[in-house]
């Protein structure tokens, strides 16, 4: 068992240069590919650069109005302020999906301080969780994963579902199953329920995005329902994420999937 | 002679060599299409019932929803940590064999410890048996230590229940944990890792979301084996899990609409017991949902009106004898009682007598209540004539007793309305002595207060008591005095009746009939107009009648006893009572009021019973069940505005 493990690590941490290298050589690629826009076309995308930095000026401006608020609000209210996470953003250096695993391996591992069971999200909502800490890298099992599950529930009904990824096909966007779901829920296809994560289950912020719910029917149970979960597409194309690291580390468990 | 035998065809002895084998292989077909032929069907079902197991998984209850489709009983997810023991295998091995190895070393040492002599001849040997059930419980409390170091909990699980598990429900998951809660049930869903063995089940059990709102209507539920007989046949050994089946209340009466369909699932078995792959699926049905006549609304407010005084208070559709409320005080939370009814909880429920719904499984005297009946029965048998008036001085002296009225100092001359209105006892024992017991029984039995209602809720009381003489000489074993009579004149003495029947009663007499069946199941429309009570006229004439209701009239009027139930704009008629009652041995005071309304129309009759504690409480109709009732009636307002006549004034 020992010696399984010790391979497997040792096979990882020597894989891991190669991986992290060859990610540097994308991201030249990248630099001299643009170096070689003519003027013009640099012009244009230095426009929409900085309107896209205005723009988010503008929305961490906001942020800020906001995080001042709720600060105003919670001294009124006499409430601890809580800051469970901070975020440490990774860029993707490899997909590794198949129909029976779904990783993404991350360029920041231990030199980050990230731990094993972190969340990783998105812009558009829950990436999935890590599951494998290098001293470089770290490897991500995808929330649309076959060995992936987390307690969820759908936006604005506080009871607990369970989220599962399945098997994908490889066509279409990635999907998902809910199960344990109340009998007097519907979903259709004019009216989705969305599916968001909850802090119930201790690595999970609530109120991020899991996906859309188009469908659900009675279990086997007789009671309780299931439902496919329809991901977010750009899921299996990400660039960039950002790991959740908990503030607290007793949050933090060692021992996940 | 050559030297060698030479072989013949027609040797005898080669010739019956041949028949001897033709006859055991022809033997041997028979015996073989015997088998494969005729006798197959038979060794199938040896097979069958060697390989195949049976697994029966009930199907969730119903939902049970006031007359406006309020939930009043549902389901909700019940979570626990479960594992097939199938999964464990392995783990047993490994487990038993470093328990066998540890122990033979174990073994060994202290045998060679002893000395030469006293030493036995053998190496002692292990006790596999023991060492097997130790190597399992050790692997199963391994888990059961995963799981609580993810939900913070201190379970252990027992080993005879490991035992249990193994020789009676092999194939049925072993739960680990019950009753996890969402937090803890989220942690383990995120924390176990998909293919562990560690299993999260959501079953269902019953929900109440309005806790001890109309407990002992609703009634609660426990687990039950299900019925096997029904089973096809076959011998198949059957597991299964536990259902819910009704134990008190509409959960109890309706049990059979609201259990749902078992599922059923077919395995293959491996020689050793453990699963092996499904046959058959059949998953099971939710049960039919019930539609209650309660107005959750009207419920709620008997509840809060009753506050946390014992008692009970009823209120009833008029037309159709739809029960809408039906309180009880004190009551439990339901929810404190699913999944599994804690000790401590049952303990402190029987400490409070709240088990018992004082509705319709307790019995009380029904005090100046009764009286209505006493006048309908007077006027029947043509004593209490329309210009029949009584002196009333505060006592009445029947043989050598004194019997008082609660006026100290007497009413004075009081006619029947006044006597209804003011609830004078003088003027009741002069008429029920007049009238004499017989008529007051036939009367009372008349009204069905003999009978139990046959609402639809179980075990409700058989004590009802309409005493008359030849009752009094079989249950007493002495002679009816006329004192017997006086106190039976006005809803003392031997009587008995629950505050459902006094209710029933009441809307009987707002209707001008007899009976009234009362029901908890909510009626369409079309039900609704064909309802048959199955009473008759109450038979008094037209001047008789309004006498009756001008006393009923005026005990809510600014003078009557039950003046605190008046509400502004609706004409409401009832009487007030307060009863002597010995309970735990120590004499309390019961509160009553009946009442009905609108008098134009009745539609809602009410009944309140409110039961003191101790001796020390001093409650009295008007002011203790008369507040309740008009909560009623104002709720009733508010809630059928067009019925109470309140139509376009909201």
């Amino acid at each position: 068992m020992g010696v399984k493990v010790f391979l497997k690590a040792s096979f990882t941490e020597f894989q891991a240069p190669a991986l992290v290298a060859s990610s540097y050589l994308d991201d030249l690629e990248g630099f001299w590919a643009r170096r070689m826009h003519s003027k013009r076309e640099l012009e244009i995308a230095g426009q929409e650069i900085a309107r896209a930095k205005s723009y988010y000026q503008f929305n961490a401006q906001r942020v800020d109005t906001l995080e001042a608020e709720v600060r105003r609000l919670e001294a009124i209210l006499d409430l601890p302020s809580r800051r469970e996470y901070r975020y440490e953003v990774a860029r993707v250096i490899r997909r590794d999906l198949s129909a029976w695993w779904q990783h993404l391996i991350l360029r920041k591992g231990r030199d980050y301080g990230i731990p094993e069971g972190a969340a990783v999200v998105f812009a558009g909502g829950v990436v999935g969780r890590v599951v494998e800490v290098n001293a470089f890298t770290s490897r991500v099992e995808l929330i649309s994963s076959p060995n992936f599950r987390m307690a969820a529930q759908f936006e604005g009904d506080p009871r607990p579902v369970v989220y599962e990824g399945l098997p994908q096909s490889g066509f279409g966007d990635p999907v998902g199953r809910v199960s344990d779901a109340a009998q007097d829920l519907v979903a259709t296809t004019q009216e989705p329920l969305q599916l968001v994560s909850t802090h119930l289950g201790g690595t999970f912020p609530a109120g991020l995005a899991i996906g859309r719910v188009s469908w659900l029917e009675p279990g086997s149970s007789g009671i309780f329902q299931t439902g496919e979960v329809i991901l977010d597409r750009d899921l299996l194309s990400l660039h960039e994420v950002a790991v959740l690291i908990p503030l607290n580390s007793q949050q933090s468990d060692n021992n996940v999937p | 002679m050559s030297q060698y035998d030479v072989h013949r065809g027609d040797n005898p002895r080669t010739l019956f060599l041949l028949w001897i084998v033709l006859a055991a292989t022809m033997v041997l077909l028979v015996g073989l299409g015997w088998r494969q032929l005729i006798a197959s069907s038979k060794y199938e079902e040896v097979e069958k019932r060697q390989t195949e197991r049976r697994i029966l998984m009930p199907g969730p209850r119903g939902n049970i929803y006031d007359r406006k489709g309020n939930l009043l009983v549902g389901n909700r997810a019940h979570y626990s940590a479960v594992v097939y023991l199938d999964d464990l295998r392995p783990e047993f091995r490994q487990e038993y064999s470093e328990i066998i190895r540890a122990e033979r070393a174990a073994l060994r040492a202290a045998y060679e410890a002893t000395p030469e002599k006293e030493r036995p001849k053998k190496l002692p040997l292990p006790n596999y048996s023991e060492l097997q059930w130790v190597a399992r419980e050790n692997v199963i409390q391994r888990y059961v230590d995963e799981i609580n170091r993810i939900t913070g909990r201190d379970d252990t699980l027992a080993t005879n229940r490991i035992i249990r598990h193994f020789n009676e429900q092999l194939l049925l998951p072993l739960p680990l944990v019950e009753d996890l809660k969402e937090d803890q049930y989220a942690r383990l869903v995120e924390q176990v890792p998909v293919d562990s063995p560690i299993k999260v089940h959501t079953g269902a059990v019953r929900y109440y979301p309005h806790h001890s709102v109309a407990a002992h209507l609703l009634g609660y539920v426990q687990w039950d084996d299900p019925d096997l007989d029904d089973l096809p046949s076959g011998g198949i050994k059957t597991f299964f899990f536990k259902k819910q089946i009704g134990k008190t209340g509409l959960e109890r009466s309706f049990d059979e609409l609201l259990s749902g369909t078992t599922g059923t699932e077919i395995w293959r078995v491996d020689p050793l017991g453990f699963q092996d792959s499904r046959l058959e699926m059949m998953a099971p049905v939710q049960g039919d949902d019930l539609i209650t006549s309660i107005d959750l609304d009207l419920q709620r407010t008997a509840e809060i009106a009753l506050g946390d005084r014992k008692g009970a208070a009823i209120a009833v559709d008029v037309k159709t004898g739809e029960v809408l409320a039906m309180a009880s005080h004190p009551a439990y939370d339901l929810n404190d009682l699913s999944p599994f009814i804690p000790r401590n909880t049952f303990d402190a429920i029987n400490e409070q007598g709240a088990w018992l719904n004082r509705a319709a499984q307790l019995s009380y005297p029904p005090g100046s209540t009764f009286k209505i009946l006493t006048t309908i029965a007077g006027m029947r048998a043509g004593t209490i004539q329309p210009d029949v008036r009584h002196q009333c001085q505060g006592v009445h002296r029947v043989g050598n007793r004194i019997f008082r009225c609660h006026a100290r100092h007497g009413h004075g001359e009081v006619d029947t309305a006044t006597a209804i209105a003011a609830s004078c006892n003088v003027y009741y024992y002069q008429e029920g002595l007049r009238m004499g017991i017989d008529a007051i029984s036939a009367e009372a039995e008349r009204f069905g207060l003999h009978q139990q209602t046959g609402i639809e809720l179980p075990f409700e009381t058989r004590r009802l008591v309409v005493p008359g003489r030849s009752w009094k000489r079989e249950h007493i074993g002495a002679g009816w005095v006329p004192g017997d009579t006086a106190n039976t004149a006005i809803g003392q003495g031997f009587l008995l009746v629950t505050p459902l029947q006094m209710a029933t009663f009441m809307a009987s007499v707002a209707r001008g009939e007899t009976r009234t069946q009362p029901t908890l199941l909510a009626l369409s429309a079309e039900e609704a107009q064909r309802v048959d009570h199955g009473g008759e006229p109450i038979g008094l004439d037209q001047l008789q009648w309004e006498q009756l209701w001008e006393g009923m009239e005026q005990t809510v009027g600014p003078n009557g006893t039950g003046r605190l139930v008046q509400v502004d704009g609706l004409r409401i008629a009832g009487k007030t009572g307060t009863a002597d009652f010995r309970a735990h041995g120590q004499s309390v005071n019961l509160a009553w009021f009946i009442g009905c309304a609108p008098v134009e129309d009745p539609q809602i009759a009410v009944a309140v019973m409110v039961e003191g504690s101790t001796a020390a409480d001093r409650f009295h109709g008007g002011s203790t069940a008369g507040p309740v009732a008009k909560d009623l009636f104002l709720e009733f307002i508010e809630q059928y505005p067009e019925r109470a006549g309140f139509s376009g004034v909201r």
